[in-house]
């Protein structure tokens, strides 16, 4: 009885999955490879192209400017994760304690997430631009006196601040619902013995969340690494191209541009990389989660 | 008798914070609608002018974007593509993380095929993108229905996730006392788990709805040439190089916030129930 | 346990009905025994003056249905058409590196028989000629708007001083400090969109630096690094006259604070007119050729091929129609509703009503002194705008040199595969070196 129910469960999951993976597999890996051959290529992405062996991935090693924009998307990637990885739990702790008004509040938080990523790039450019500059004038902090925008080396926070602005309202969201899968019991166990504050954060709360938090770890960065909308609205790479992240470089030069063969294989070494950082991330919290 | 005790304890320094910091979220947005309802000749560039509210609160501005995306019909597009996204999604996407996250532990093969899906969401969109171009194109599915199929298989990576990872936390003896009672394994799916994953349907549901009602490229590059537009799509017609008009673009992003924020009211609901809690006790 | 597998089966099985039925509804055009003609064009702003063109063709005509299309981001729709294998019949595109590489991609087809060809200015087919890659034998556009670019200035202002037109740079110079020491911003620049850094810059080159300098290069028997010096020097110092920090405003924002009279002149081109206009309707704009060098006579208007018809490779079944289309299209009174829209020079010669802020520019027009921008022959994943940015934000001493070496290796970096093709078809071709470029 045990075992033909068992397999009539693994039957079913096959029935279920096998269609999935083949769904996934047409529209994600077939084209993935398709664009992998073309790295090989010297495409414009129309016309005719000429095979031109692996000359496209030397060159990634030699320009300047791919170097360049991994610099920026990885300093930018992980500023940003710990950012808002950090304001986004304190802000779902707050959300889930007991607040007046507690669904308006999480409405609101949630606001940022509704708003597309050029919207928000486009009104934030304004501010950038025109509020700051005269609000710190008045206030004499010499250093925000002009556009963060504008200046080399600060024009990366502004795109963090943005950044952060819009990812923290997702990740607050998957904290509470992580969060409430923390049974009400285990707190009132606690409070028995007289856990509270940070200790009852840190050994009863975070041991249950590890899994949310590793989610939330992955997906920040990985959504941080391909920074694009918020690059096309503040900044479109500049000032003099300091803050052209990866995924504004492919699309920039693969598709406006001509150099369509040479960025598929920019945007393959960059596959690469995230999924390297991502399992190294998964690892790493794996490994604290069999911990606790 | 519990809820007499949580009024009692409500916790006003946390609450005050929280309500100080809705600031940052309202000032970028009074800044929008200040700019939708102002006339192009009212924009200046100084402080003063920024901030200050409009000479008259006219709708023009938003009957002239209406008109420039017309409106309904890319309303009906973005509604059409976004509801069958995101019901496909809970569909397809919780099921899957069913099947695979529950065998994950006895089977590499499931443990490959997660990996494998997950990893996906790793693919940049630019590689991505001429190939799909191509493929829709010759499958004849250039179209809403191909946009739709492409959501689907996009945002399954991250679902998937979500789905699996809170599976983990509701007990397995839910299902071996149904199966007890003999029913099977889709049935049980469907009558005991689905229900119980409401509060991660709704999660599902938002982050689903947001990311593709707010998508451009993919219609872009998918649908172009059909003459059907989403807002999104319709909304660049206010973006060129050579000049932008940013009250009406600003009235019509205003606009098309408007459904899916009432959206994101009706899910979030669903989730501060917190059906979780019933369902693992 | 086989209803849990027929429900699976169902529900793909469902699924694919969807896909086939949703698949079937493609575009077809329903066949009423007219030619369609499909125009795709990349100016969206001129979308109403072209719906209007379409509705009267179409009103009188019955055997030929026009259908033009104005889409936004037109390039990234025209790319993925490509791909897809669905070709527009004409495609209305700037004469700029794009329509080299289409060309290049032989993508288009040779119209030399198109007798409307006859009333073009020479000017501009010179222009749509000087974009090929390697000389081509045929004509594959026809040039049907021009722009025009110098600086723009507000009438008022200039009357209220008694300030006179600059016609050599050390003039422009001393009207600048003139401006200024009248309180008022001379420049106003919305360098924080890259690409406003090539307004000044493709003005300056074209008195300043040979039109095909980038011909000359490709065929190696020229360097950026003497040709653009004085260039890049001259569009330096144009900085000191500008409003402090302009790496911070964009175009919009330049548009709108010369609108508001908060600067008295813009290095822009006419394209900024309409932009302008829609924050101050009522404001008196004119313009005047940039006059980069102090030889006043060796100054040249800055023109463009802003929008030229090209017709796609494999759709000489349909050359009748299309021909007549573009008479259509190049009719006077039909190229007069696109000036009344937008302000713009049309290619065709001819009496037509010039745009008032375009008085300034008049003589050059008409005297056919003009040049085409520098920059429609630099390939856009090179970046040249934002490299101008970078020196004009380079504060150090050596920037001159760091630019104009970047500049060199960027360009032999980005046109590699040209650069061998061209001078391959040099070694073929010697007899071509001399009228390949050099017009």
């Amino acid at each position: 009885m045990k075992s033909k129910g068992a397999q009539e469960r693994k039957r079913t999951f096959l029935l279920i999955s096998i269609p999935v993976i083949a769904l996934f597999f047409c529209f994600n890996t077939l084209p993935l490879i398709k664009g992998f051959i073309y790295s090989f290529t010297n495409f414009k992405g129309y016309g005719s192209y000429e095979w031109v062996g692996l000359r496209n991935y030397i060159d990634l090693f030699q320009d300047a400017r791919v170097g360049k924009s991994y610099l920026f998307t990885f300093k930018y990637a992980i500023v940003g994760t710990i950012l808002t990885n950090i304001i986004s739990l304190v802000l779902a702790l707050g959300l889930n304690s007991k607040i007046r008004c507690k669904s308006a509040l999480r409405g609101i938080y949630f606001i940022p997430n509704v708003l597309g990523g050029l919207v928000i790039g486009y009104i934030f450019s304004f501010i950038f631009t025109y509020v700051l500059p005269t609000v710190a004038q008045n206030l004499g902090i010499e250093a925000l006196s002009s556009s963060m925008l504008s200046s080399t080396g600060k024009a990366w926070i502004a795109i963090v601040i943005v950044g952060c602005w819009q990812a923290i309202a997702m990740n607050t969201i998957i904290y509470i619902s992580g969060l409430q899968t923390v049974p009400e019991d285990v707190y009132e166990a606690g409070s028995l013995d007289g856990v509270t504050g940070w200790k009852k954060f840190r050994y009863l709360t975070m041991p249950l969340i590890i899994p949310f938090f590793s989610t939330n770890m992955v997906l920040s960065m990985k959504n941080f690494l391909m920074v694009f909308d918020q690059i096309m609205a503040l900044t479109k790479g500049g000032p003099s191209q300091s803050t052209e992240s990866i995924s504004y470089l492919i699309y920039n030069n693969g598709m406006s541009g001509g150099q369509f063969g040479f960025q598929s294989a920019n945007a393959f070494l960059f596959f690469v990389v995230i999924v390297a950082v991502s399992v190294f991330q998964m690892t790493v919290t794996n490994k604290k989660e069999e911990q606790l | 008798m519990s809820q007499v005790r949580d009024k009692e304890r409500y916790n006003w320094p946390i609450t005050i914070l929280l309500f100080i910091g809705c600031l940052t979220i309202f000032f970028p947005l009074y800044m929008a609608v200040v700019i939708a309802f102002k006339q192009p000749s009212e924009m200046t560039n100084d402080i003063a002018g920024a901030l200050s509210l409009p000479a008259q609160w006219s709708l023009s501005n938003f009957q002239e974007a209406m008109r420039v995306t017309d409106f309904w019909n890319s309303l009906g597009n973005s509604l059409l593509i976004t509801v069958s996204t995101v019901v496909l999604a809970v569909v397809i996407h919780g099921i899957a993380g069913y099947a695979i996250g529950r065998s994950m532990k006895n089977s590499k093969f499931y443990s490959f095929a997660f990996l494998y899906i997950v990893s996906g969401m790793f693919v940049p969109f630019a590689i991505l993108m001429m190939p799909l171009v191509k493929q829709t194109a010759q499958m004849g599915i250039a179209n809403h229905f191909g946009v739709i199929v492409l959501y689907t298989v996009f945002y399954m990576p991250l679902n998937l996730m979500l789905y699996k990872g809170y599976l983990a936390n509701i007990p397995i003896a839910l299902e071996e006392a149904a199966r007890v009672d003999g029913a099977s394994t889709w049935r049980t799916y469907w009558s005991i788990l689905f229900p119980i994953m409401k509060p991660m349907h709704a999660t599902v549901a938002v982050l689903t709805a947001m990311s593709t009602w707010n998508d451009v490229m993919t219609p872009l590059v998918i649908m172009s040439g059909t003459g059907k537009n989403t807002l999104p799509l319709a909304q660049l017609n206010f973006q060129t190089q050579f000049g932008t008009n940013y009250n009406l673009a600003f009235a019509s992003y205003l606009l098309a916030l408007i459904p899916i924020l009432l959206f994101y009211i009706i899910c979030q609901k669903q989730i501060l129930n917190g059906v979780v809690n019933g369902a693992v006790k | 346990m086989k209803t849990h597998v027929k429900a699976a089966g169902l529900l793909i099985a469902a699924m694919t009905a969807v896909t086939a039925l949703l698949g079937g509804c493609g575009a077809n055009e329903s066949a009423d025994g007219k030619t369609v003609v499909e125009i795709v064009q990349y100016k969206p702003e001129a979308v109403k003056a072209f719906e209007a063109l379409e509705e009267k063709f179409n009103a009188t005509h019955d055997d030929i249905e026009l259908k033009i299309d104005s889409p936004n981001d037109a390039m990234t729709i025209l790319k993925t058409r490509f791909i897809r294998e669905d070709y527009p019949d004409i495609i209305g595109i700037g004469g700029d590196i794009n329509y080299s590489n289409f060309l290049d991609s032989d993508m288009l087809m040779d119209i030399s028989d198109y007798a409307g060809l006859a009333d073009i200015k020479e000017s501009y087919l010179r222009n749509a000629k000087e974009l090929e890659f390697v000389p081509m034998d045929g004509t594959y556009a026809v040039p049907y708007m021009a722009n025009a670019a110098g600086v723009l200035y507000n009438k008022d202002i200039f009357d209220e001083h008694g300030w006179t037109i600059p016609t050599t740079l050390d003039e422009f110079y001393a009207l600048c400090e003139d401006i200024q020491a009248a309180g008022i911003q001379p420049l106003y620049f919305g360098f924080k969109d890259t690409w406003t850094c090539l307004a000044p810059w493709n003005a300056i080159c074209i008195d300043l630096a040979p039109s095909d300098i980038c011909a000359q290069v490709n065929a190696g028997t020229a360097k950026f690094a003497d040709a653009y010096r004085p260039v890049a020097e001259v569009t330096k110092s144009l900085l000191q006259y500008a409003q402090p920090d302009p790496y911070a405003y964009s175009y919009n924002d330049a548009c709108t604070a010369f609108a508001r009279g908060e600067s008295a002149m813009y290095v822009i081109g006419s394209y900024a007119v309409p932009q302008i206009k829609s924050v101050n309707p009522d404001m008196n704009i004119d313009s005047f050729v940039f006059p980069a060098s102090n030889d006043a006579d060796a100054n040249i208007l800055n023109s463009g091929n802003d929008l030229q018809w090209s017709v796609m490779a494999g759709k000489e079944d349909k050359k009748e129609a299309i021909y007549e289309v573009l008479d259509f299209l190049y009719e006077d009174e039909n190229i007069q509703t696109y000036l009344d829209d937008q302000s713009a020079v049309p290619c065709k010669t001819g009496d037509f009503e010039l745009p008032s802020m375009l008085d300034g520019m008049k003589s050059y027009i008409e005297n056919d002194k003009m040049a085409d921008y520098q920059d429609h022959h630099y390939p856009s994943e090179m970046a040249v705008d934002a490299m101008i940015q970078t020196f004009l934000m380079d504060d150090s001493d050596n920037d001159l040199d760091t630019f104009l070496e970047k500049f060199d290796t960027e360009w032999v970096r980005y046109n590699r595969d040209l650069i061998a093709k061209v001078q391959k078809f040099y070694e073929e071709n010697p007899d071509k070196l001399t009228e390949g470029g050099n017009e």
